[in-house]
């Protein structure tokens, strides 16, 4: 199983009615064979922008972050469920993502461009479409005939 | 008289004994150390911090959007590498597709946090 980061914005409502449907949600992911890691509350505020759901348009949510580990099979299926809930605005699902370590490459970024690897990547392929020029052969430094 | 100029150039060691003493005289400098002079190599800021980017960190994430369009800054404006502006815009992407972000807003709040870089001074010139 695979982690994944579950957002749902809640619509604003009183706690025991925010708690059955937490409980709810939560349930819809046991139901399915996953588990959930972490449960965190990411406090109640205004929204970014209006979200209309359920036929009526939205401008404060509830926002909560799930960390569960679900089957990849269900997920389909958790996303469909929870489109149906009328308490729910919106909800997305992440993969949880592990931090790769790099080396940062700003000194050769800044670099003037014939130094760069990726402009001289574009010059060679430049060069690689340009056009044969016939060799007429005649020893002349201009074409004898008539164009 | 060319031939003695050439004479006098020419060094009267023999170059077998020259070869000898450079390589036991403790007091030659080694020439194959690396350059004490090079210059530390410059790194962009989220690097340099080790920050991890992330896409609940809204505040960090706003620091790189225009307050006045919402529009993500280039590589050219925020100066960070490559590999970082990546990261960078698919958070940002994710943050404003699960609803926690403004697309054409920034929060009020943030707007007074400190610039990272100058708008106005992009590192390479641009159209805008
Ligand atoms: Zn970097």
């Amino acid at each position: 199983m695979i982690p994944y980061e579950l957002i749902v914005l809640f619509r604003v409502m009183p706690k025991p009615e925010l708690t059955t449907a937490i409980k709810r949600t939560a349930n819809a992911i046991f139901d399915r064979g996953g588990l959930i890691r972490k449960l965190e509350n990411l406090g109640t505020r205004e929204t970014p922008y209006k979200i209309s759901s359920n036929g009526m348009p939205h401008r404060q949510a509830s926002y909560f972050l799930y960390e569960c580990n679900i089957p990849p099979s269900k997920i389909g299926d958790i996303i469909n469920e929870y489109s149906r809930d009328v308490d729910i605005i919106k909800k997305d699902i992440y993969k949880k993502t592990i931090p790769e370590q790099f080396e940062c490459t700003l000194h050769e970024e800044m670099q003037p461009p014939p130094y760069r690897k990726d402009v001289q990547e574009i010059m060679a392929l430049a060069r690689r479409k340009e056009k044969r020029k016939f060799k007429a052969n005649t020893g002349m430094d201009y074409y004898p005939f008539q164009k | 008289m060319n031939t003695l100029l050439i004479q006098r150039l020419i060094p009267k060691m023999p170059l077998r004994y020259i070869i000898r003493s450079a390589s036991t005289d403790a007091d030659v400098p080694n020439f194959d150390m690396e350059n004490p002079f090079e210059k530390e190599k410059p790194q962009c800021i989220l690097c340099k911090h080790k920050i991890v980017v992330d896409y609940k960190n809204i505040r960090l994430l706003s620091q790189f959007q225009s307050s006045y369009t919402g529009q993500i800054y280039g590589r050219h404006i925020t100066g960070l590498c490559k590999k970082q502006q990546e990261l960078l815009e698919t958070e940002i992407k994710k943050a404003q597709n699960s609803g926690m972000m403004g697309f054409y807003t920034k929060e009020p709040i943030f707007l007074q946090d400190p610039e990272l870089y100058d708008v106005e001074r992009p590192i390479r010139p641009h159209r805008f």
